[in-house]
């Protein structure tokens, strides 16, 4: 820490930290447009940030002068003033002034600078730069060059962060403009970044245009669940509906940045996977929720319809009945840890079934569950950046969890961080020779491995290979070192630490302590199996629709097809559900949703409803506690913090967790005391 | 006061060719330089006091001193790129003595400890470019480029790129930029190029000119090189005269010559019957001088107290028959078409500037406009990235105070103008 005096007034901050930063710490704020610390080193390309520093001749630019012990700085003095109303000045001589018909009105930077720090007048009466207004830069972004005031945010962003290198600068001096090489679209993962950098209305989203005012709308925290990154979220809400989603900073989850599926699928919320056909037509999708399952219904003739809820309700318990013990029930990976712990006490308890999964790659011994898990093992996401290396096994984060890749390429580019990919058969090769590789790479490694690599015949074997991998390479000795999973689906580690799995219990307990059903049950393919052979009779889907995960398919045609009940949670008429489904229950959209799920790296985050159910939409874990009621189980929960209060119970290394504690920013639960109860392998019966 | 150092054989028929170069006594310096340490060369650059010839005047021997030592990878990089309006003095040095500057690139590489230098040259300068390629081709050949140097174990490689004809590739930052194939953006400093220049390393960058200097300082020595001219300004420096004057083109002074000396000795003065408006003493950036100034010793200091300044040594003669608006809008229409615009003031400054004096020309100002371009001028210099801005703004700045007068009596005229002649105006 370090003295310096801003406006007269002594203020402590870190050493070097840029003096924009440190003058927050003495409450005085210097204005900005160009610096944005997470594109990267300053530009000081927009001057706004012009202070007089004494013994220093010409005014510096706040953002790119670290503040030193002793330093005197002005914001306020007559020549930082004239400098800052100058630089206002000419940045308006050519910006448009449509704010009242401007997307930003209202949330503009560059309002507000103007406002504190311009001069009030203008004294600019020549014409003003024209341009085509406004122009498709993509399908989703729209720019209007006229208000666009050169910052090289977006710009940078795309050279130095999603290195996509697609958007440029070019002409040049006043004539400059924002564009794509030939005026190609902007098509790249994380493109809609770009639209909350601009500190003016120059990128604009096209979904959102003209939706609302700022002072129309509310803001609303969450997580989006529509990959394994669970990037933290704000909700834009308008009438009781989520018009726009911004990404919510955390550094320890997403680093400020959301991919364009979680920015622009918001028309989808809920909707099984986010398709690229769901995506296409988002803006019309938005006008009218298209194809959201919003009442209960039950097939009639063949056909599904409409009913109400106590139809629905009496039919479904009636299937449940009917299969008795004979029933399976998968629980798809949006499903919160809450309603996965309910769905499998309905099934254990309530219809005295074992048979449960959450996992897409199948069964895995309990104690390799146990050794991957191990709190010690495993890597936090910001880890990434500063690992010495990371090794990415059988994965392509892009893929599977977008935001991890830009963390790849900040610790590539930023840290010097090495990036290595092995394959699953490199692993099964020889995990000690893969380690011997790595070895020169440094102490600090990170393994990167999707779900996947378990899957199959094989998984245990690749399970095991990991676990030697991780052993020769010492990383649970190491700090910032371990594995990182990427599961298949969004809340694949909170599912299965809640439960949902045919061979454990909540906390990965072994269901046999417990003694209130058969120890194992079977997993999702044992299941397709049985129901296809006609041992098993009823299927309860939550969330999740078999025909779209492309393994089994076949299995699970003939599977559905033979079932005699088959009571699913839906948002949308998928074809499994739309051709099997008995009974189906309308499915709340994340931004509905109440409850905690849990990030690859162990983080607890939490859900918090941002808007009303549509139509009669009911949450969730009500409708699994009244269904298990009417089957004579008392789930004793009444309301979703009561869910939340069961399951922190339930799973001892979660014990004593709040929804207070969780917040905004989540809590991992291996940095908490609980994780001591963490099962050893020794423990297993 | 001549002394001819740089322009000594300057006239001699295919001096361009390493041959007639040698036997002028070419590479001998060089050769001297490596029986010395070099610390030693780095000393005598230091004692000469050269001052950078491109236009800033950054003593050359400090700058080599910044470059951090040890055994990293460092840059030479030679600014070739000659734009600012009215110089053509490397022009001529490149296209009539290029093995000089091949020589002094040697030189400076050798007590700078780079291995790596290029030459970025304008895109313009097409035949100079091929002359000093010829004449690479021929230094490599004589074993004066390339790996252990004379038996020196000094090594060296040097590319001559060429340019894409931006005069903002001329500011040291911008031209590494453009060098490493980005668009040609100045870049924030700190960190300096002798830090961080070209890909991240240390990087020494000179104009041809300073480069060109070296191989006299080391025939001299630099106590002996430092006796010539003024105190603070050492030495010969090329003076590229044009405009209004009977005898334009580069002539070498002394440091410390009376700028009347130049302007009317050398240069043969305005033609018959015109007398001096004002000049521009260093290139078309700096702040213009009137005929009171002709006096002035030319030199680095003597310039900058009579408020303007050395820069590239171009002195642009303007004469009574010019009307000042005329220069005015030249001057500013340059800088608006060259900004690069990366910063605020200087994009929009010199945007501006240009619409106001246009609407001087065309009767459509009140003399409320000369204030308010007056204080743009002020808003732009010293605010921004790089010194581009202020290039535009500081001739401005003293046109409006200089000849306020004129501007006025302008804008009344043009004002009073029946409409027909403003519109084929």
């Amino acid at each position: 820490m370090i003295t310096f005096t801003i406006d007269g007034r002594e203020v402590r901050a870190p050493e070097n930290a840029m003096l924009v930063d440190a003058a927050k710490h003495g409450d005085v704020e210097i204005p900005v447009f160009c610096y944005e610390p997470k594109l990267g080193n300053p530009v000081g390309a927009c001057r706004m940030c012009l202070v007089e520093i004494e013994g220093i001749p010409k005014l510096q630019t706040g953002c790119s002068t670290p503040a030193k012990d002793g330093m005197v700085v002005h914001t306020q003095s007559e020549r930082a003033r004239v400098a800052q109303q100058a630089v206002v000045e000419f940045l308006l001589i050519n910006h448009p002034l449509d704010c009242p018909v401007c997307d930003k009105g209202g949330e503009c930077p560059l309002q507000d600078i103007t406002f504190g720090w311009g001069a009030g007048t203008s004294r600019f009466i020549e014409p003003k730069r024209h341009f085509v207004k406004p122009l498709a830069l993509s399908e989703r972004i729209a720019i209007d060059r006229e208000r666009c005031i050169l910052c090289y945010r977006c710009v940078r962003f795309s050279q130095e962060i999603s290195e996509d290198n697609q958007l440029v600068l070019v002409e040049r001096g006043a004539h400059s403009y924002v564009a794509t090489f030939d005026g190609h679209p902007y098509e790249a993962t994380f493109t809609g970044n770009i639209i909350e950098l601009c500190p003016v209305g120059a990128l604009t989203s096209r979904p959102y245009r003209f939706r609302a005012r700022p002072w129309d709308i509310e803001d609303a925290g969450s997580v989006c669940t529509l990959c394994p990154s669970q990037c933290n979220v704000t909700l834009t809400v308008r009438d009781e509906r989520v018009i726009r989603v911004l990404a919510r900073d955390n550094g320890e989850v997403d680093d400020g940045w959301l991919c364009d599926r979680g920015r622009f699928a918001y028309p989808a919320l809920g909707g099984l996977p986010a398709t690229a056909a769901a995506l296409a037509d988002a803006p019309a999708a938005a006008e009218n929720g298209a194809g959201r399952i919003t009442e209960p219904m039950i097939r009639d003739g063949g056909q599904l319809r409409v009913v109400s809820w106590e139809r629905a309700m009496t039919e479904a318990v009636a299937g449940l009945r009917r299969a008795g013990e004979r029933v399976g029930a998968i629980a798809g990976g949006q499903a919160t840890n809450e309603e996965g712990l309910l769905l499998a006490r309905l099934m254990r308890e309530g219809a005295g079934s074992p048979h449960v999964d959450s996992r897409a790659a199948g069964t895995l011994e309990l104690e390799l569950h146990l050794a991957l898990n191990e709190p010690r093992l495993q890597a936090r996401v910001s880890d990434l950046e500063f690992a010495h290396a990371v090794l990415v096994l059988e994965g392509d984060p892009i893929r599977d969890a977008p935001i991890l890749d830009l963390r790849l390429r900040k610790g590539v580019r930023r840290h010097g961080m090495k990036l290595i990919r092995a394959t699953r058969e490199e692993l099964l090769a020889g995990p000690r020779e893969l380690a011997d590789k790595l070895a020169g790479a440094g102490e600090e490694i990170v393994v990167l491995w999707a779900e996947r690599l378990t899957a199959g015949p094989d998984g245990s074997r690749a399970a095991a290979a990991l676990l030697e991998l991780a052993d020769a390479l010492s990383l649970g000795d190491v700090e910032g070192a371990g594995l990182l999973e990427i599961p298949a689906h969004t809340n694949g580690r909170g599912l299965r630490e809640a439960g949902v799995l045919p061979n454990a219990g909540p906390g990965l307990s072994d269901p046999a302590a417990t003694g209130d059903a058969s120890p194992t049950g079977r997993d999702a393919a044992g299941i397709a199996e049985e129901l296809a052979a006609g041992e098993l009779t009823g299927l309860y889907l939550l969330q999740s629709d078999p025909l779209l995960e492309p393994a089994d398919r076949e299995v699970w045609e003939r599977a559905l097809e033979r079932a005699a009940t088959v009571v699913a949670h839906a948002s949308f008429l998928t074809e499994g559900i739309r051709e099997h489904a008995d009974v189906v229950f309308p499915s709340e959209a994340y931004a509905e949703k109440e409850g905690t799920i849990t990030h690859p790296d162990g983080r607890l985050q939490r859900l918090r409803p941002a808007v009303a159910h549509p139509g009669s939409i009911r949450a969730e874990w009500s409708v699994i506690v009244e269904l298990a009621s009417r089957l004579g189980l008392d789930l004793e929960v009444l309301t979703g913090a009561m869910a939340s209060a069961q399951l922190f119970e339930s799973v001892p290394f979660y014990a004593g967790l709040t929804l207070e504690e969780i917040g905004g920013k989540g809590v991992r639960w291996q940095e908490r005391e609980a994780a001591g109860a963490y099962p050893t392998r020794e423990q297993l019966v | 006061m001549t002394e001819k150092l740089l322009f000594a054989d300057i006239d001699e028929p295919g001096l361009h060719t390493l041959g007639v170069y040698e036997r002028r006594g070419g590479y001998a310096s060089l050769r001297k330089a490596f029986s010395m340490t070099p610390e030693d060369v780095l000393a005598e650059l230091e004692a000469s006091g050269l001052r950078g010839r491109g236009g800033a005047g950054f003593q050359m021997g400090k700058k080599v001193s910044f470059l951090p030592k040890g055994s990293m990878e460092k840059y030479l990089v030679c600014n070739a790129d000659e734009s600012e309006p009215g110089t053509f003095k490397d022009r001529e040095l490149m296209q009539k003595s290029p093995h000089m500057l091949i020589e002094g690139i040697v030189i400076a590489s050798y007590a700078a400890g780079a291995q790596r230098s290029f030459i970025y040259i304008r895109g313009e300068y097409v035949l100079q470019a091929d002359v000093l390629d010829a004449a690479l081709a021929e230094a490599r050949e004589a074993g004066f480029i390339g790996e252990d140097i004379l038996g020196s174990r000094h090594s060296l490689s040097l590319v001559l790129h060429r340019g894409a004809g931006a005069y903002i590739c001329g500011e040291e930052t911008a031209l590494l930029d453009s060098l490493e194939g980005k668009r040609g953006n100045p870049r924030l400093k700190p960190p300096f190029p002798a830090n961080q220049g070209l890909y991240q390393g240390p990087t020494l960058i000179n104009n041809v000119e300073t480069l060109s200097t070296v191989p006299v300082i080391i025939r001299m020595g630099g106590a002996e090189y430092a006796k010539l001219g003024a105190e603070s300004s050492t030495g010969t420096k090329l003076v590229s005269v044009s405009g209004h004057v009977q005898r334009p083109g580069n002539y070498e002074v002394v440091l410390g010559t009376p700028s009347r000396e130049i302007i009317y000795g050398l240069a043969g003065g305005p033609p018959e019957g015109r007398e001096v408006k004002c000049w521009f003493p260093g290139g078309s950036s700096a702040p213009v001088l009137t005929a009171e100034h002709l006096d002035v010793s030319y030199d680095f200091d003597s310039l900058a107290k009579a408020g303007s300044m050395l820069g590239s040594g171009a002195i642009i003669v303007v004469d009574d028959s010019t009307p000042i608006l005329d220069v005015a809008l030249k001057v500013a229409k340059f800088y608006q078409h060259e900004s690069c615009g990366k910063c605020t003031p200087c994009r929009e400054g010199t945007n501006w500037t240009v619409k106001m004096l246009q609407r001087i020309e065309l009767g459509e100002a009140t003399p409320m406009d000369l204030e308010i371009m007056a204080s743009v001028q002020d808003h732009i210099m010293g605010n921004c990235l790089c010194v581009l801005g202020d290039a535009m703004a500081m001739p401005i700045s003293s046109i409006i105070s200089h000849f306020k007068e004129e501007l006025e009596a302008h804008m009344e005229r043009a004002r009073l103008r029946p409409a027909e002649t403003l519109v084929s105006a």
